[in-house]
């Protein structure tokens, strides 16, 4: 009859959802793809800084984004790797699939392009390098590849003003060096001028400044250094380069948009092209809902309260800065960076005031509001840049060491978390193909924020996953994934109360023993568009062994599946979104099979996501469980944990059915208005029977309406509010189970959320 | 003897495994863990007219019981371990007590303190008494019988785990609320006015027990084709203890004798314990499976004599087995009563054996403005039962089972005013249903300082009155359910909250054992003794009426089968005055709340008129913090989705 904190507020995970959930909302017209948007382009810092919910969430979910179509299909892998990834991986992306003049040149100046990164990657030039300066105009072919292309037929021809890379249409005219007597261009080594590194010819040269050191700052050399202001006269577009290096919204060194000069450069960073990029998010939440909140069982706030259900009503505020820096090694723009460092802390400080004792602590004495204040760690890694496995396509392996981001699968059904790991991720095929393959130790969680807490020993909860990616398959526009998901969980003799005095592993469920489990996920999911449908799809099948089912003190065999699937079409400014969900619930708590499906840590971004008041809110399984949540905060599955951060995977579930439509519509560039209409159901009680000792509880759970108001004064992530406001009205079932003082009623749930970013 | 096998976790595990190996091969193809028929869920009405049906007319033979014994018997030869073993009826009548030759003759209640992870080195109130070893197999026997119904299967291992100072005992579970049933060990006492004596010929139950409830693994009910018969205790360790540990699995030595006893005769897996769920947490039945039970031997002839004897249990037995009494027949004490006493033809009664209810409504004797009289008495056993039978069970099978408990009426001086039961209630709560409404009428009451000093127990009005910050207390100004009062005699005030001292009435947590619960022991700690000393030929037995608080008019005391710490009764008012007291006992403490304070206080007050009802709001308990504590008292707790026939909630609101 407890309300774990943890459920009652996750503030960071929390922040995550909330950021995420707009995100999610808004969905894609308005959250332009990253590489499409210049602010952010022109931004690596600022989306790979976002290392939690908002922003980053906001990149996960334009990647997951339905109607993004191809160019954002093949996003997912690069995505997860981390923001920063994405934003690295869009370019070879963008040369793919955008077929604008600017970006077709490129593709077609890729190869010797590649030859020349390939040299400073590698010091190992390649053969036959060309001068980069001549590649993007000159006809790049050589003759033998001229002549072994395709004769052009009617069905391999190009729309007129279309291009596709790797083809000509018309080929051009073949060039004959008929500069008699001409000298040739000097060889690529004249070009070297960078310090601290070997000339091909075995001579070091120190300390050989040119005007222009780098690339990134061949617009701004010209930018006047003093007070004089008169280029500004000559050159009058000049200005529109020349910026204050404190600001943060142009080409700055602080935010990665420029390479550390190598005058300030520390010693220690050797080689060029060292980015560092500073984070900083404000994410403010004003949250007051109302749930059915159990009146403390040894005392109560208000006396008459002589019922199970008491005042319904509660606030939580929650104030988080995530700040975060990030050091890097590479060309932002047009590969994977070789190295990068990076660490993200966020810090939070949360209120919640509910109505009923015994909610948010388990001492029944205290009172029922709580302030309380963590730093957790949410990302220190180093991501190292396998180069050997580097091809002329842009494709890389990575291997990234430390707490970092994840999400297992497009919508983040089954695993979406900031958490200690090893991974090995990278594509091929031109970007076609991308994969991951890691290991996850999970790190165990401050229970009032949700934030990583390092100074607690980790659990011991192993997560083993591998997925694939494969874009346009099985038809052009969708992105096929596979993913194979190992949980073991070895945490049976390891108790854990969790930071209010509640017990959370194991939960307070069945016969309260200790327990272990393995399951293995096996994912199938499709993310993409056919036609002008956009589509989301995800399945899962839940297969392992509960060492101990709770409910016979017996091992069991998991066996559980999940289906979901979101489709949306566009009309104009509008989007209309129908969402389906089926996760298996167990029919016969008391045998040995367990088919209640469980996620191993959800956030999923799924028919509107934290707009929904489902999804954002947790209900106490009051009378069913203490310390128990029916379903978990920024989460979908009815699961009955003792958290969702800090709790174990339950089988022994009600599973859960969803199907719903909503809309999106972006009224201006900066407003978005969203709108969902969900019905939910449990899949079968039958657990929820027997922990209730309750015989008939109807499936229904009721509807769930929401709404939502995103602006973005700037057009950018770098100002969001958001305004959302959910109602739930319970059918037969929740009635069934769960009610307030005043008896029967509806249940709202309003989120403000507001986001600074630097 | 739980405890100790509870802390010995390597062997307790392995024992456990490799039982639950055994019990895959050798369990068979029909029957649970615990060797009963596969389940059959049982109808819950057998008449159109009536909610409830009846139980069966089932009782035990004397072959049964035979057999029984020869079973547990050949169980404890093969562990080398002799025990006492007893066999009682639902309603509590000795039916055999079997001695085998080289038991141990006597027995301790455990001195172990759970807080301490050890032994209390100054043992108080019940810890470490020592007592003839029958007396606690008698115990567990009758505990196993009474917790026991058609519905739910209970164990003395059940009744551990619902009766220590959180729930479930548990090394994870400090911080959480105390067990349910806490306090329900001192129930069916030997000194009950209430409770029938031996007698031999008669089968008046129901009986008392030697030490009331028993919370040491070796006590289980007894079924025949699914309806309770009766209970098997078995005494053999001489540690008369209880299970500081849910997590475990014990090898108790005593309960594989007893479950070897019950083959035969054991519960369908629908209704054990271990499928009762209370806040999610599911009880437990045994720790013993039948994987790990010995062959059974049947035949008692080749066990009588030679392995040893039956013998008399002055109180109890005369040395003899004594069939056991068919439930609900005149001659057990429990009857369906007839149309001249209740129109409601669900209502049960005690009975004398001779057709005589013992307990019909009647005016009560203390002479009090507004006193309650018969027909206010009926009203009020009558509109609980209402309630009760609209209501969903806590504990009992299959899911969506009505309510059935026991409901008695008293008046402020405790004299037994009326009581009623469902057919297949529980039957500890007949006593505690007893002990509960007068309970509250006694802390309600003006005179509770005055009784408890006379009984020499002024030192808890000092406390009480010290904690609360009220010199009056213990004087009527406050009026106390039993929930309100038993979180006063919890070894922590708020109850279950760690670090914080204990409640007036109990205990501290250094000290605290459901052997001492502070002031319901000590009343009824004299009593105790001078029964046990009784059993040992010392002396008389205790006399009828617990305590030794002032006698009153209508009732030994206004206590006088002992003081009940745990939820469901209210005091009855009338017109701002105190005029007795409901108390409710059977599936449920939410639910035993509910039905005295909606269906016998609210419903019951509103038919009978003229004022009487549930205690004027400003006076309640949940008036009352504590200086300091920051805690309320919390007077009633209804249960969440209580009624099978609406899904409303919250029902008690407002009154």
């Amino acid at each position: 009859m407890i309300d774990t904190v943890a459920s009652i507020l996750a503030p960071l995970l929390g922040l995550a959802g909330s950021a995420g959930g707009a995100d999610a909302v808004v969905s894609m017209p308005f959250e332009m793809p990253a590489a499409r948007n210049p602010a952010q382009t022109a931004r690596p810092g600022l989306i790979a800084a976002t290392v939690l919910p908002s922003i980053q969430f906001a990149a996960t979910q334009a990647v997951a984004g339905d109607t993004v179509g191809a160019t954002l299909a093949e996003e997912p892998a690069l995505a997860f790797p981390s923001a920063a990834k994405r934003a690295k991986a869009r370019q070879p992306r963008q040369l793919a699939f955008d077929f604008s003049d600017t970006a077709h040149a490129a593709a077609t100046a890729k190869a010797p392009l590649i030859t020349a990164l390939a040299q400073e990657a590698s010091a190992e030039p390649m053969a036959a390098p060309a001068p980069a300066t001549t590649t993007a105009s000159a006809p790049m072919n050589t003759r033998a590849e001229a002549e072994a292309a395709p004769p052009i037929t009617p069905d391999t021809a190009l729309l007129e003003g279309r291009r596709r890379p790797g083809y000509q249409k018309d080929l051009p005219e073949r060039i004959e060096q008929m500069n008699i007597g001409a000298v040739r261009p000097p060889p690529p080594e004249a070009f070297y001028g960078k310090e601290d590194e070997d000339y091909p010819d075995g001579v070091q040269r120190v300390g050989m400044n040119v005007a222009v050191p780098d690339r990134w700052r061949i617009t701004s050399s010209l930018c006047p250094q003093g007070g004089d202001r008169s280029i500004f006269v000559l050159y009058p577009n000049l200005r529109a380069v020349c910026h204050s290096t404190r600001d943060p919204f142009h080409h700055n060194v602080l935010k990665g948009d420029k390479p550390i000069d190598a005058k300030h450069k520390p010693g220690f960073l050797h080689g060029n092209d060292w980015f560092f990029i500073v984070n900083a998010i404000s994410d403010t939440i004003v949250e007051p809902r109302s749930f059915p909140i159990p009146v403390g069982n040894q005392t109560t706030e208000r006396p008459g309260s002589d019922d199970t259900f008491g005042n319904p009503h509660s606030l939580v505020l929650a104030q988080t800065f995530i700040t975060g820096v990030s050091l890097l090694k590479g060309q932002t723009v047009f590969k994977p960076p070789i190295v990068e460092y990076r660490l993200t802390l966020a810090t939070q400080v949360n209120y919640v005031n509910v109505p009923e004792r015994r909610v948010l602590n388990v001492k029944p004495s205290k009172n029922s509001d709580r302030l309380d204040y963590f730093v957790g760690v949410q990302e220190a890694f180093v991501d190292y840049h396998l180069g050997k496995y580097d091809n002329s396509r842009f494709d890389f392996f990575s291997l990234r060491v430390g707490i970092q981001p994840f999400q297992q699968d497009f919508r983040g059904f089954l695993f979406q978390d900031e958490q200690l790991g090893i991974r090995l991720f990278g594509n091929r095929d031109n970007n076609r193909l991308q994969f991951n393959l890691g290991v996850i130790r999970r790190l165990e969680k401050d229970t009032n924020s949700g934030l990583n807490s390092v100074v607690q020993t980790p659990r011991r909860d192993y997560i083993f996953l591998a997925n694939v990616f494969r874009q346009d398959f099985p038809v052009v526009g969708l992105t096929s994934q596979l993913s194979l998901t190992y949980n073991m969980n070895r945490e049976k003799n390891h108790p854990e109360v969790d930071d209010n005095g509640f017990p959370t592993r194991p939960a307070l469920l069945g016969n309260l023993r200790g327990r272990n489990y393995d399951v293995v996920y096996v994912g199938y999911a499709t993310d993409g568009h056919i036609g002008r449908i956009n589509l989301t799809s995800q399945l899962y099948g839940a297969f392992g062994q509960d060492r101990n089912n709770f409910f016979n003190s017996e091992k069991a065999k998991i066996q559980a599946f999940f289906a979901a699937a979101e489709a949306s079409y566009d009309i104009d400014f509008m989007r209309f979104r129908v969402s389906g969900l089926y996760a298996s619930g167990d029919s016969k708590p008391y045998d040995n099979k367990e088919t209640g499906f469980d996620a191993i840590n959800e956030n999923p971004i799924f028919a509107g996501a934290d707009t929904s008041y489902w999804i954002r809110q947790t209900i106490p399984f009051a009378g069913g469980g203490r310390a128990i949540g029916l379903n978990g905060r920024n989460g979908l599955l009815p699961s009955l944990r003792s958290s969702k951060e800090q709790g174990q995977s339950n089988f022994n579930n009600p599973g859960f059915i969803l199907g719903g439509a909503g809309f999106d519509a972006d009224l201006t560039p900066t407003f978005r208005l969203s709108g969902n209409f969900n019905h939910l159901w449990f899949d079968n009680t039958a657990t929820l029977q027997a922990l209730r000792v309750e015989g008939s509880i109807p499936r229904s759970i009721g509807w769930d309406l929401s709404a939502a108001a995103i602006w973005r004064p700037l057009a950018s992530q770098n100002i969001v509010l958001r305004l959302s406001g959910a109602v739930l009205l319970p059918s037969k079932g929740f009635k069934d189970l769960f009610a307030k003082q005043g008896k029967e009623g509806q249940f709202y749930s309003v989120l403000g959320n507001f986001i600074v970013a630097f | 003897m739980s405890f100790r096998a509870a802390f010995n976790n390597t062997t307790a595990v392995a024992a456990a495994l490799s039982l639950a190996l055994a019990g895959c091969g050798g369990g068979g193809g029909t029957g649970n863990t615990v060797g009963g028929p596969a389940p059959s869920p049982t109808p819950t009405s057998t008449t159109a007219a009536r909610l409830f049906s009846d139980p069966a007319a089932e009782s035990l033979s004397i072959a049964d019981i035979q057999k029984i014994i020869a079973q547990a018997v050949g169980e404890a030869r093969a562990r080398n371990l002799p025990v006492d073993i007893a066999v009682v009826d639902r309603v509590g009548n000795v039916l055999a007590v079997f001695h085998m030759n080289g038991a141990k003759a006597r027995s301790f209640t455990s001195k172990f303190i759970s807080f301490l992870g050890t032994d209390n080195p100054a043992p108080v109130e019940a810890q470490n008494v020592d007592f003839l070893s029958p007396g606690g197999a008698i115990a567990k026997a009758i505990t196993g019988a009474y917790l026991s119904s058609g519905g739910n299967a209970f164990s003395t291992r059940t009744a551990s785990q619902i009766v220590q100072q959180h729930f479930p005992p548990a090394p994870t579970t400090p911080g959480l609320e105390s067990g349910p049933l806490f306090g329900v060990q001192f129930s069916s006492l030997p000194c009950s006015d209430f409770s029938s004596r031996f007698s031999a010929g008669t089968a008046v139950g129901p009986k008392r027990s030697p030490l009331g409830l028993a919370a040491d693994a070796g006590g289980f009910p007894l079924y025949k084709n699914g309806v309770i018969v009766g209970g098997i205790g078995v005494m053999g360790d001489g540690d008369y203890g209880f299970d500081p540990t849910i997590l475990d699995t014990d090898n108790d030595a005593e309960e594989f004798v007893a479950l070897a006893g019950i083959q035969g005769f054991a519960p369908t897996d629908l209704i054990l314990a271990d499928r009762i769920s209370v806040d999610g947490t599911l009880l437990r039945f045994s720790d013993a499976r039948i994987g790990g039970l010995s062959a059974l031997q049947t035949n008692f002839a080749a066990i009588n004599g030679s392995a040893g004897s039956l013998i008399a249990i002055p109180g109890y037995n005369d040395a003899v087995i004594v069939a056991g009494a068919v439930y609900g027949a005149e001659a057990s004490g429990i009857r369906p009563s007839t149309t001249a006493e209740y129109s409601n033809r669900d209502i049960y009664v005690f009975s004398d054996g001779s057709g005589a209810n013992r307990y019909p409504p009647r005016a009560a004797t203390d002479g009090v403005a507004g006193a309650l009289s018969a027909s206010d008495v009926r009203a009020v056993l009558e509109e609980a039962f209402a309630v009760m039978a609209r209501g969903r069970a806590q504990i009992r099978q299959p899911l969506d089972s009505r309510i059935q408990v026991s409901i008695s009426v008293v008046d402020t001086n405790g004299a037994i005013l009326g009581m009623i039961r469902s057919p297949d209630a529980p039957i500890f709560g007949s006593d505690v249903s007893l002990q509960k409404a007068r309970t509250v009428a006694f802390f309600s009451n003006k005179l509770a300082a005055s009784d408890l000093t006379a009984a020499g127990l002024g030192s808890f009005v000092i406390r009480i009155r010290t904690f609360l910050g009220d010199a009056t207390a213990l004087t009527g100004a406050i009026a106390f359910s039993n929930r309100a009062e038993g979180l006063l005699e919890r070894p922590y005030y708020p109850d279950g909250e760690v670090g914080r001292p204990p409640g007036p009435l109990a205990q501290p947590i250094t000290n605290f054992s459901p052997f001492a619960t502070g002031l319901q022991t000590q009343l009824v700690a004299g009593n105790i003794v001078q029964h046990r000393d009784f059993l040992e030929g010392k002396g008389p037995d205790t006399p009828r009426g617990c305590t030794a608080a002032p006698a009153t008019p209508g009732a030994p005391n206004r206590i006088a089968n002992g003081i009940q710490i745990f939820p469901g009764a209210s005091p009855l008012y009338r017109n701002g005055v105190l005029v007795g007291g409901v108390g409710v006992s059977g599936d449920g403490i939410d639910q035993d709340d509910m039905i005295s304070f909606l269906g016998g206080a609210n419903n019951g007050g509103a038919r009978a008129g003229n004022g009487l009802g549930n205690a004027p709001k400003a006076i309640r308990a949940d008036t009352v913090i504590p200086p300091g504590t920051n805690t309320r008292l919390r007077y009633v707790n209804c249960p969440f989705a209580p009624f099978l026939d609406t899904t409303t909630q919250n029902v008690c609101e407002g009154l």
